[in-house]
């Protein structure tokens, strides 16, 4: 038990410092820049209502599929905005979901391929399922004392992610070949860091709204911003 | 131990012809196709052939590569996997056991539906590990009973494995098709099969493409698998027992309207398979009922029905379009005669009706005479009577009447008399009303003779007459052989 938790702790370590070690050398050799990614959407936002008929003291009694968020100034929330063709080694970091108020939170992750952990901080029964082509395709149950799970995404993809208990559970995990993106927050912003120098593309992916992409010149040690306009569909 | 080891060499004699001819030929097994599988699964095996809108659940998309019943860990299934599924069917669904075939063209078949899905069974199948088998005693299926609470397998399945839990409307597989759990009462309608490892397999595996999750990680410790498979072989029998004749008890205390009386306990149920509706439009080619056990009494004034089915939601009203009231009906002919001539089965026709005990969701039982599946009325003067209770996804309805009937309408039951009875059934919350029902196509029910103490009489009278006939040939026959 000892020896496991050294093994980890210097796993732990090798990775923190190779992280540390890769990240800033890699921008600054390429002389990377920020690219501020401002996604903002016309429409209505589409939430659809469904009425709870178990587990209501965790769920709520009206559960809602939050496909489109629109924030106060019209801000796209839930968009992963990247660079698209770049390259790059994968993050450290680990990607969190969290089963939380029979949702996943939050409802769509962004990670370079590795290992993503599950929680379920419900205290109830969620099976995760998950709709994939390039990663093997995962339908395993979390029950209330399996707290957290980790799996693998091994492949560059975005997966869905559902739970059959709760049928209205949505959630999206973008499993990206590069470390360059980001998700756009309740503002409809993302910012993506150390992006290398030069003329990029950046994509940006709605669950709903579909594709954009765009030309940007990013300039190193700057911050490059740009904005899209997303439509419904 | 011996037996273990003799289990073992049996299996791994069977097991080798297998792997021997897992090879099937893709060009062989592609003319059977054409023949045998394309009408449902489709030319491009892609699960749309011209049967397949009739279907519930629908045929196989073979193009996805993604197979229900595996014994591996991954996605990939084994060749053994797909040769059983095709050998033995999908019990409870329209896939039939092709056993039929020659075995050749059988490994032929698995060959060729392989290729549908390209590379996306290009990982070799990993064989799933169970945990260390545990035999059924008390004590497993107590843990296994405490297990299906805490990893809330009733979510789906129901309390007490009906299929009734509460998250089953929502329920639907990668294909967006609404799908059924499993009713763990019913396993001989598993699709992977009712034997104690497959259900094991099930539990560790899920059943992939469908809402059904692997558990062999999200148990507590891995041999509660087979306490769990245990606790489900617990929960039903393992064959419907299906009856020829239904036979009626005569007791001499007074009937209860009551389905949960003590009364019925005492009766041995007579379980009647029902089939759907196909003959007239609209068609029911997923009955949602497919058993009925009939428990039937009778004392000097009165005979009862005390009928039993699982339906996974009460439904009393409906919306009137996609769903219906419950309802289940006895169906006799209106005057019993004791002969082979009776009406068409389907509720008569315009010459002959036939007379109904029906009992209806919120309107309680009531007497019918119907010509046919859409000319049904209530008879004047109806004397039925009956109650209902509902739990746990499962109907239980006593409806009882007069022995003796009045009118050409109403049959008089009589004892001892071979007398011709059907069954129709309707799950309204599945959408069941009018001929879209299940039922069964004429059956016998007798009444007993009462209990009389003539059997206890008779066949001592039988033996001693017997008896004596004997010594008296006896006597012959030696004093015949002294004389010559």
């Amino acid at each position: 038990m000892r020896k496991t938790f050294v093994v980890i702790a210097v796993m732990g370590l090798v990775a923190g410092a190779v992280a540390l070690a890769a990240g800033p050398r890699s921008a600054t050799a390429q002389g990377g820049g920020t690219v501020e990614v401002d996604v903002k959407y016309n429409g209505a936002p589409v939430v659809e209502k469904v009425k709870v008929n178990k587990d209501t003291e965790k769920c709520g009694t009206e559960a809602q599929i939050e496909k489109v968020v629109v924030g106060a100034n019209k801000g796209l929330a839930n968009a992963v905005a990247s660079v698209a063709g770049a390259k790059g080694n994968p993050t450290a970091k680990k990607a969190v979901v969290d089963q939380h108020g029979c949702k996943f939170v939050p409802h769509v992750t962004a990670m370079t391929p590795g290992e993503i952990e599950f929680k379920n901080s419900d205290d109830i029964l969620h099976n995760l399922h998950t709709y994939s082509t390039a990663n093997p395709a995962i339908n395993k149950a979390q029950p209330k004392f399996k707290k957290t799970m980790t799996e693998k995404f091994e492949k560059p993809e975005i997966v869905k992610i559902t739970c059959d208990v709760h049928s209205w559970m949505l959630g999206w995990v973008a499993v990206m070949p590069h470390p360059f993106f980001g998700v756009t927050d309740g503002n409809g912003v993302a910012k993506i860091e150390n992006v290398p120098a030069g003329k990029q593309k950046i994509e940006v992916w709605h669950e709903v709204l579909g594709k954009q992409e765009k030309d940007v010149d990013v300039k190193a040690g700057q911050t490059t911003k740009v904005s899209f306009e997303m439509k419904g569909k | 131990m011996r037996a273990v080891l003799a289990t073992a060499a049996a299996l791994a004699l069977l097991a080798a012809p297998a792997i021997a001819r897992a090879q099937g030929d893709a060009n062989a097994g592609k003319a059977v196709y054409a023949v045998k599988c394309a009408g449902c699964h489709g030319p491009n095996g892609d699960g749309k052939g011209p049967a397949a809108e009739l279907l519930l659940p629908k045929p196989r998309d073979f193009t996805s590569g993604i197979y229900k019943i595996r014994t591996t860990a991954n996605k990939t299934p084994s060749d053994q996997d797909l040769f059983r599924i095709i050998s033995d069917g999908m019990p409870g669904t329209s896939m039939p056991a092709w056993s039929v075939l020659p075995e050749k063209d059988r490994w032929n078949l698995v060959a060729y539906i392989k290729t549908f899905a390209g590379d996306k069974l290009k990982d070799p199948p990993k064989k799933l590990e169970l945990p260390k088998e545990v035999a059924s005693s008390e004590a497993s299926i107590k843990r296994g009973k405490e297990m299906y609470e805490a990893i809330e397998c009733h979510k789906c399945h129901g309390a007490e494995g009906r299929a009734d839990g509460p998250s089953r409307p929502e329920l639907k597989d990668e294909w967006g098709h609404p799908v059924a759990p499993a009713n763990l009462t019913k396993r001989w309608n598993f699709r992977g099969g009712h034997g104690r490892t497959d259900i094991a397999t099930r539990i560790a595996n899920g059943v992939l493409g469908t809402p059904m999750p692997a558990f062999l990680d999200a148990v507590e410790k891995p041999e509660d698998v087979w306490h769990l498979t245990n606790f489900i072989m617990s929960l039903g029998p393992d064959s419907p027992h299906n009856a020829t004749l239904v036979t009626v008890t005569a007791v001499t205390e007074a009937i209860p309207d009551d389905p949960a009386a003590e009364l019925w306990k005492k009766i041995a149920p007579n379980n009647i398979p029902l089939m759907g509706q196909v003959i007239v439009d609209p068609r029911n080619f997923n009955p949602a009922i497919d058993l009925v056990s009939v428990r039937a009494v009778y004392n000097d004034k009165e005979i009862a029905f005390h009928l039993t089915w699982d339906d996974p939601s009460e439904s009393s009203k409906g919306d009137g379009k996609t769903t219906f009231t419950d309802a289940i009906s006895l169906q006799f002919p209106p005057q019993i005669t004791g002969g082979t001539e009776r009406p068409y089965f389907l509720m008569g026709d315009g010459s002959d009706a036939v007379y109904q005990l029906r009992w209806e969701q919120g309107k309680g039982v009531a007497e019918m005479a119907a010509n046919g599946p859409t000319k049904i009325a209530p008879i004047k003067g109806g004397e039925a009577a009956g109650k209902a209770v509902y739990a746990n996804g499962q109907y239980r309805v006593v409806m009882k009447r007069p022995l003796v009937a009045q009118g050409t309408e109403r049959p008089t039951f009589r004892p001892a008399v071979f007398t011709p009875v059907a069954f129709q059934a309707w799950d309204g919350g599945a959408g069941e009303a009018g001929t879209k029902m299940s039922l069964t196509s004429w059956y016998y029910l007798r009444l007993e003779e009462p209990q009389s103490s003539r059997k206890f009489v008779i066949p001592p009278v039988v033996t001693l007459l017997t008896l004596a006939a004997m010594v008296l040939i006896v006597r012959a026959a030696r004093s015949r052989a002294t004389h010559t």
